[in-house]
């Protein structure tokens, strides 16, 4: 979910308007804010299907969600029948899980954390922290140019020494004309690949075209993926508080 | 025999001293067995409590599955390997592994579910024994569990509480049901106390979506006295015939090499025994020694009659070792008979140490808190023939030397 | 006539016999020794290692800590607490910690474990068996650092080495889930896997920042004493300062059930082995003392006849007993004394048999067989022994006393 929000972000950066006094650092800094701000400050609707490929089961799932600010997203899944109504709340640092079988909600516990997501290749604890990637990140831009034939920016992003993050570093690589992301790679401490992200498919959503499809690798299983799609986006639209909370788990 | 004769007379005449000599060595025949039974017991019980509880003798697993309890690392052919098994003689039974969240009233906590074939796996284990408060699992009732000691105290769940379990099924799927509380487990072992949650086959099966196959497959020897080693080896054999068709190898190995730490403790125990069991030869040795000595150094004087009747120094030791073997034979058979009665008592009621510790374990092992004693054939021969050895030995100086004087000296001899 | 010089010469006039039955009395105290020595010895030991592994003998923790030990319970004013334990007679140390449960991370895997927080300024080889037991890098120095010290098979499924990140993430005292990095600065083989695979330290003040802790709460005071087998009078002392009163203070014996079990049981074991010892000596000097009695009948009778009372008889084996015991007792002392020497001092090795990491109720054992007998002890040893041979003589006593005269001066 992490992902999926960065996919809003990301959906949501307008193209460069005026940066051309600022310096790289500034700049860096502009750019991501924006797509801080921007991500943050509305809200969001979205319909995704999520295929889940592994060794042992290949899974389609489809399902709605709304966001609110950085810190509220909820999702609730629409297909198949057999986990309809299931819905996942991330509020500030917590996760609940509805569960329609048992009609109960239960917040995860530190120690589910680092389980898979509705048995995809992310964990829940990627939906805690992809809020935060900007307090726990120090990005600058490492490459601009032309690679492969795009002409490309390239930011890495180094974890500040206190960020209690796994990784060693984040390059992230967008185009330099539009700024529609691309690829996002993730490196362990060693600076050996751990997984990576690839955003393709564009396609008109909200009014604009962005890349509809995301797809997740890890790296020592490069047979493995999972993959977003989008279908549906709306953004800025009318949502209330009450929805993001576990007491609205229930009623829905 | 005349000799005999004489010696039985000898020793009705001297009765009480013959009574006191052979009450010693009876009791000291009786200690020793006991003894050699109570500590054949602790072993035994030991290998029981990491055998029976839990462990079985033999355990098989899809290769790797123990290095890295991967949900799909499974042995297919789980049911037909079982029941070649049974064919073979051996008992054995198939369990199922899975991780997930189990959560009640505010409190979760990660868990390792177990599914239990509840009819074969009494036959391996004694798990459904060791039920603390509750009651053991049933096929009726489907979504009661049994959960571990300490998971039961973190959760804060009684018999009959609401449990939620989260998990990932084998297709990927969200797994999430409601339980209940069926009964909550003593101290077994600290993986099965904090994580441990058992469940009948099918409704982890359903759970989880593992239609088929198992995890692990625990054997027990039909024969308990059978080699370890070589039972090991005749399973291997059996499971190497099965999975030729093709499919992932399969893992044997018995308990020992399962838990090294566990089996080599109890064989140092084995050592320690031993050691005991030799202090314990030294301490009767003295005491037959002494009770033989006595019985003729005193008769010395005796003998020495004997000997001016005409006796013949042979004729004298073969009286004295007669005699010595009547009282020796008297006093092993009572000696027997009452280790014999002490040590079968103690087997069947064992000896009750819950009121020193209510639960006993270690290197993650629940052992019984009632000891009990186990009789071979050792622990009741050794003694017996111990003691003929020694009253043997003990009585060899002063028959040579009863034999050797000169018939006055004998008379005088003090 | 003098009732003890005539029971001194009666038992030397079979010197064999008496000496036999000394052996056997000086083989009981000998073995007692050993066994009781190496009992008080071991389990010492245990317990002592048992403490240093992270509560102590002594655990001052939060009321209803010990049954479910989540940290929204915790203890507060530590240190003035701390400091008034420390002062009490018998106390060698104290410690505060915090002890709870975490997922520690790498970019590689994560593992569910459990955390003991400490302030490197107050942990010691001596009071903690994690630092005693680091065999690579070293413990960090900042209290409120980012240093971690994470056992070998934990740092081998993490896949990390001196100087890597490792991020813990809890449940804090207000429910919240809550992560920080650390990075190792130190590695430790106890040799006992699980406390290998799952224990951490972590720098205390770094924890409590965390855990939105104030700086003087924690969730455990650990104290080691000097004496382990003061621990319940300690617990009282404790229990009963003013600054303790809103905690539970338990024993190891409460806070580790597992290793007090098996010290119960091995105790047991050990007690019911010399109780069989015991009768069996007894039963020796029973033997003796009668056989004695038995072959003395005819002059029992004379003595009888020329006017002394069958109490007197009684009294005369019974000093019989009483010095044979006591030279039985001597004799013990004497052959005991260069055994125990060696036990205390050098030992026998079981290494070989054992392996170095052997261990016993989740405490490692010191696979050298060695004893320390407690003053009480060795009391309670020649204490039991004198009385079981004054009992196996009660009886031969009583016969001698009821020897009736003209018959018995008919024997030959």
């Amino acid at each position: 979910m992490r992902t999926l929000c960065f996919l809003l972000a990301i959906f949501l950066f307008l193209p460069a308007v005026t940066a051309e006094a600022l310096s790289d650092k500034e700049r860096t800094t502009h750019i991501l804010n924006r797509v801080d701000d921007l991500w943050r400050g509305d809200s969001s609707y979205a319909v995704v299907t999520m295929r889940v490929k592994t060794e042992h089961y290949t899974r389609t799932m489809r399902m709605e969600g709304w966001s609110k600010g950085k810190e509220k997203t909820l999702f609730r899944v629409l297909e198949p029948l057999r986990e309809k109504g299931a819905m996942t709340l991330k509020s500030e640092n917590h996760i609940y899980s509805y569960l329609p079988k048992t009609d109960r909600t239960i917040r995860l516990t530190s120690g589910m954390m680092m389980g898979s997501w509705m048995g995809s290749h992310l964990t829940n604890d990627d939906l805690v922290k992809e809020a935060r990637l900007e307090e726990d990140y120090e990005a600058s831009i490492s490459f601009e140019g032309v690679r492969d034939g795009l002409d490309i920016i390239e930011f890495t992003l180094t974890p500040k020494p206190d960020a209690p993050v796994v990784w060693g570093k984040l390059l992230l690589t967008i185009l330099a004309d539009g700024y529609a992301p691309l690829l996002e790679r993730y490196f362990d401490e060693d600076m050996a690949l751990a997984r990576t992200f690839t955003f393709t498919d564009m396609k008109l959503l909200s009014g604009k075209m962005r890349p509809a499809l995301l797809r997740v690798v890890p790296a020592d299983k490069p047979d493995e993926y999972t993959e977003f799609i989008y279908e549906q986006l709306e953004l800025n639209i009318e949502v209330s508080d009450a929805m993001f909370t576990k007491a609205s788990l229930k009623r829905r | 025999m005349r000799i005999l004769t004489l010696a039985s007379r000898n020793v009705s005449r001297n009765w009480q001293r013959s009574l006191v000599t052979m009450l010693a060595m009876a009791f000291a025949c009786l200690i020793m067995i006991f003894f050699a039974s109570l500590m054949e017991g602790m072993i035994q019980g030991s290998e029981r409590s990491v055998v029976s509880m839990n462990m079985g003798d033999i355990q098989i697993h899809a290769q790797g599955y123990r290095d890295d309890p991967d949900l799909y690392t499974r042995i297919d052919s789980a049911d037909e390997l079982v029941t070649r098994l049974q064919q073979q003689g051996y008992m054995a039974s198939s369990r199922i592994y899975g991780y997930g969240l189990l959560a009640a009233n505010m409190a979760s906590s990660g868990v390792h579910l177990r599914g239990i074939d509840l009819k074969q796996e009494m036959t391996v284990t004694e798990l459904y024994q060791h039920v603390g408060y509750g009651q053991w699992l049933v096929e009726d009732d489907s979504n009661g569990v049994v959960l571990g000691k300490k998971l039961a105290a973190t959760l804060g769940v009684d018999l009959g509480d609401e449990l939620v379990f989260v998990g990932q099924s084998a297709d990927g799927y969200m797994a999430n049901d409601l339980f209940r509380v069926r009964g909550i487990l003593k101290s077994v072992s600290d993986g099965i106390d904090r994580m441990g949650m058992f469940m009948p086959m099918p409704t982890l099966r359903q759970l989880l979506v593992i239609p088929e196959g198992a995890h692990e497959i625990v054997v027990i020897r039909g024969d308990r006295t059978a080699d370890l080693v070589a039972e090991t080896a005749k399973v291997g054999g059996l499971v190497e015939g099965l999975i030729e068709e093709g499919a992932a190898g399969l893992e044997v190995k018995n308990w020992k090499q399962l838990m090294p730490v566990i089996a080599r403790m109890i064989e140092t125990a084995d050592v320690q025994i031993m050691i005991m069991l030799v202090i314990f030869y030294i301490a009767v040795a003295t005491v037959v020694l002494n009770a033989m000595l006595m019985n003729v150094f005193e008769r010395i004087h005796e003998f020495g009659i004997m000997k001016a009747l005409g006796v013949s120094p042979w004729q004298l030791l073969a009286l004295v070792f007669a005699e010595t073997f009547i009282l020796t034979f008297i006093a092993a058979s009572v000696g027997l008979a009452g280790g014999w009665w002490v040590s079968d008592y103690y087997r069947i009621h064992g000896i009750d140490l819950s009121s020193m510790a209510s639960s006993i374990s270690y290197g993650g092992i629940a052992f019984d808190p009632l000891w009990y004693a186990a009789i071979t054939t050792e622990a009741l021969a050794y003694p017996v023939i111990f003691l003929f050895v020694i009253a043997a030995l003990a009585v060899i100086y002063p028959a040579v030397k009863a034999a050797l004087l000169s018939p006055v000296k004998a008379i005088y001899y003090r | 006539m003098n009732l003890n010089k005539l029971a001194w010469r009666n038992i030397w006039r079979r010197k064999r016999r008496t000496l036999i039955t000394a052996f056997s009395i000086g083989f009981g105290v000998m073995l007692a020794v050993t066994f009781t020595g190496s009992g008080d010895y071991t389990y010492t030991n245990m317990i002592d290692t048992g403490a240093s592994m992270g509560m102590g003998h002594v655990t001052v923790e939060p009321v209803g800590y010990h049954l479910k030990p989540t940290l929204d319970k915790r203890l507060h004013g530590v240190e003035m607490l701390r400091e008034k334990i420390v002062a009490l007679e018998g106390v060698s140390d104290a410690t505060v910690r915090i002890t709870g449960q975490a997922m520690f991370a790498s970019a590689r895997k994560s593992v569910g474990g459990a955390f003991i927080a400490v302030d490197p300024a107050f942990e010691s080889e001596e009071n903690n068996l994690l630092i005693r037991s680091i065999v690579e890098g070293s413990v960090f120095s900042d209290r409120a650092g980012r240093g971690i010290v994470i056992g070998s098979r934990l740092a081998k499924k993490l896949q990390v080495k001196i100087g890597k990140k490792v991020v813990y993430t809890t449940t804090d005292a207000e429910g919240e889930i809550v992560s920080n990095i650390a990075r190792v600065t130190g590695i430790f083989t106890t040799g006992e896997n699980t406390i290998d695979g799952i224990m951490a330290l972590l720098p205390i003040a770094s924890v409590q920042k965390t855990l939105s802790y104030a700086p003087d709460e924690a969730t455990v005071i650990a104290v080691v004493i000097k004496d382990q087998r003061h621990a319940e009078g300690m617990r009282d002392k404790v229990a009963a300062l003013p600054e303790a009163e809103a905690a539970d203070v338990l024993t190891w014996k409460e806070s580790q059930p597992d290793l007090a079990a098996v010290i119960a049981f091995d105790k047991a074991g050990n007690y019911i082995s010399q109780l069989l010892v015991g009768l069996l000596i007894a039963v020796g000097i029973l033997n003796t003392m009668l056989m004695s009695v038995l072959e003395r009948t005819r002059e029992f009778g004379v003595m009888m006849a020329v006017g002394m009372s069958p109490k007197v008889l009684f009294k005369l084996v019974m000093v019989e007993s009483f010095w044979l015991s006591i030279v039985g007792l001597i004799l013990g002392i004497i052959i005991t004394t260069p055994w125990y020497y060696f036990l205390y001092n050098y030992g026998i090795d079981f290494s070989g048999a054992f392996g170095t990491d052997f261990s016993y109720g989740g405490v490692l054992v010191d696979p050298v067989f060695k004893a320390r007998l407690f003053k009480e002890s060795m009391m309670a040893i020649l204490g039991t022994l004198f009385m079981l041979a004054l009992l196996a003589g009660l009886y031969p006593a009583w016969r001698a006393g009821r020897v009736p005269p003209v018959e018995s001066l008919k024997t030959i």
